[in-house]
């Protein structure tokens, strides 16, 4: 009974790599369809197969080396660090991911002084209001 | 006493006695006392009996001798015991109480291989020793090889067996044979004491230093220049004048060693020699990489125009300048040491090359006087400055990139794994990828430290660098990579181990 359950419990894990190879393959598919059309080149589906299995064990150490990352800096969450760390061989790609980094930062800021300013305003409003209030009244 | 002795294709001296000795009627009035004897029989028995065996190690017939040697000892015993000794009682005696060094023994073999021109007649019948005899025997192995390793061995098994027959009969047959006596043993023996002497020499090419091959220089160049370089430096040389005496003095060597090259004949000033001789050395050195001296030899020869006698003998190259350039350069170090004056000597070659350098400053610089400031400035500064004097390696930079001065170890263990030779240019490639290779890792551990908010690289940083590189895995983790691999000083510093008193060491 446990062996068909551990059995079935692989199927499953099977399965599911299964599905998601599927779903690498189809949006590695897209995008080769893409280039193709700016290019006016064409890809052979054995090309677009072999990206996908490339991409598909590139992402699997990806997310080894930043789980490793992030126990090296001794945290249990993967942070924008981390896949820094993990970008930094290709230059072009660093400065991509700490582009938008940088992006994200600021909008975060911005998320943030704007809810900062709403609350501001709100409180402000609820002031002046009370004071309207205490004004009319 | 009757054996099945049958003749076949090895009657060798001892049988051709054995049987000499067993089939003729003995004369000597023996039995009576066999009696006696026979009770001497068990004492004598094992020594002898050794003997037999040892020697019955050579022929297969021997073991059927075991059983009568019994016998032969008997009689000996009987005969010792005798006032008159025939020379039949002689040579059993010989054959049996020969020592234990036997032909299969190793000294024996050794012995035997650098004589193999021994005339053996002669020596049957000294009383010398039963080795004589044995040196006959053995059809000498005419390899060169173990003749070769012979003359080590054969010193430390002269000695050996030197002892043993020593301890059997007091001999002092061995040491004559050490001191080449004039004695027909020796004088064999001398001649196989002079024969792998040649042989050592010529057959272990890999010790033997071949000549460097070196590039062609344009020596009647070198002749010019130097000369023209050394007149100026020459006059103002007065607080390092050792080196340009020395330097003078070489000169009529490498006058003599130059003579030799077709083209340069004419040289006569002894200054333009003396930096002729550091110049050769230097360029012999270098030639192989830096044709472009030549040229600048040649551009400051043109710019400097000297308008000394000797012409330049021509430009044409000579092949056998390469070789002679190399000997030249060998023989410098023993041309020094040829000098009257060697007292100095030692402190020119590391001199030399700082002068050629110095020299070589000049030739991007047509007018010699400006530099000639600069040299006798720099010369007493390089003479103090590299007293420990750079290896002169035939065919190496002088000037070598600091960062990957070390390595050239590597490429040099790389190239001695490969099992193949390698080129130049593809040993500097392993050099720029190592190079590179390793910058990678010290960036990587770099990074990996900061990352973790330290300014220290620890091991754990070097554990997620193989981490990376696949080496450390959830099987195989650091400290079987430490055992495995680092010699066991190395692993008493990483791994911690329990001591006794509860301490352990390295402490956590």
């Amino acid at each position: 009974m446990m062996e068909e359950e551990e059995w079935s419990e692989e199927q499953q894990r099977f399965s599911y790599l299964q599905r998601l190879k599927a779903a690498v393959h189809y949006t590695v598919g897209c995008l080769c369809e893409e280039v193709a059309s700016d290019k006016d080149m064409q890809f052979s589906k054995q090309t677009i197969a072999a990206i996908s299995e490339v991409t598909f064990g590139q992402c699997e150490n990806f997310a080894k080396d930043l789980e490793m990352f992030a126990r090296h800096a001794k945290r249990s969450t993967i942070n924008t660090e981390d896949v820094k760390l993990l970008a930094r061989r290709s230059h072009s790609l660093l400065k991509y991911i700490t582009e938008k980094n940088e992006d994200i930062a600021q909008l975060n800021l911005e998320k943030k002084a704007k809810k900062k300013k709403k609350l501001e305003d709100e409180n402000r409003n609820s002031v002046e209001s009370a004071e309207a209030g205490v004004e009319e009244s | 006493m009757a054996y099945n002795f049958s003749p076949d294709s090895e009657p060798t001296t001892r049988t051709l006695l054995r049987q000499v000795l067993d089939t003729a009627v003995p004369r000597t009035p023996r039995r009576a006392r066999s009696t006696r004897s026979g009770a001497q029989r068990d004492l004598l028995e094992t020594p002898s009996s050794r003997r037999q065996r040892s020697q019955t190690k050579m022929t297969a017939r021997r073991r059927s001798h075991t059983a009568t040697s019994v016998d032969r000892l008997a009689r000996v015993q009987a005969s010792g015991h005798l006032e008159e000794q025939t020379p039949r009682t002689l040579l059993k005696n010989i054959i049996l109480t020969a020592p234990e060094s036997s032909i299969v023994m190793p000294e024996a073999v050794v012995k035997l291989v650098p004589s193999p021109q021994v005339v053996q007649p002669s020596r049957r019948k000294s009383s010398r020793g039963s080795l004589e005899l044995q040196l006959p025997e053995l059809e000498p192995p005419t390899t060169l090889a173990p003749g070769l390793l012979a003359p080590g061995r054969r010193k430390q098994r002269l000695r050996l067996s030197e002892f043993q027959q020593g301890m059997d009969w007091g001999h002092l047959s061995q040491e004559p044979r050490e001191n080449a006596d004039a004695s027909s043993l020796t004088s064999s023996l001398n001649l196989t004491f002079a024969m792998p002497l040649q042989p050592q020499s010529v057959k272990r090419p890999g010790l033997a230093r071949r000549p460097p091959t070196r590039r062609v220089v344009d020596v009647g160049t070198f002749l010019q220049d130097l000369r023209d370089t050394s007149l100026t430096v020459a006059p103002p040389d007065s607080g390092p004048g050792k080196p340009a005496q020395l330097l003078a003095r070489k000169m009529e060597e490498v006058e003599a060693i130059a003579m030799g090259l077709p083209n340069t004949s004419s040289v006569s000033g002894e200054d333009g020699i003396e930096p002729l001789q550091n110049g050769v050395g230097e360029e012999a050195e270098e030639s192989m990489e830096e044709s472009m001296s030549v040229r600048e030899v040649e551009k400051a020869a043109e710019e400097q125009g000297s308008a000394r006698a000797e012409e330049p003998e021509g430009h044409t190259e000579v092949a056998a300048a390469a070789g002679s350039l190399g000997a030249i350069e060998a023989k410098e170090p023993e041309g020094s040491s040829e000098d009257e004056d060697t007292s100095a000597s030692p402190e020119l070659p590391p001199s030399t090359p700082e002068f050629l350098r110095t020299r070589r400053l000049q030739f991007p610089e047509p007018a010699p006087p400006p530099s000639t400031a600069v040299l006798p400035s720099e010369l007493p500064k390089h003479l103090s400055a590299r007293i420990p004097p750079r290896p002169r390696i035939p065919g190496s930079r002088p000037r070598q990139d600091p960062n990957k001065a070390g390595l050239n170890h590597y490429a040099k263990l790389f190239s001695f794994y490969a099992k193949m030779p390698m080129e130049k240019k593809a040993e500097e490639m392993v050099e720029k990828c190592l190079d590179k290779y390793f910058q990678h890792l010290c960036n990587d551990l770099e990074v990996f430290a900061a990352h973790a908010g330290r300014k220290t690289v620890r091991p754990e940083d070097l554990e997620l660098l193989l981490r990376r590189q696949g080496l450390v895995t959830d099987q195989v983790s650091l400290h079987v990579l430490v055992e495995r691999h680092l010699p066991l000083e190395y692993r008493q510093l990483l791994i911690p181990c329990a001591f006794s008193g509860n301490s352990v060491f390295p402490s956590q």
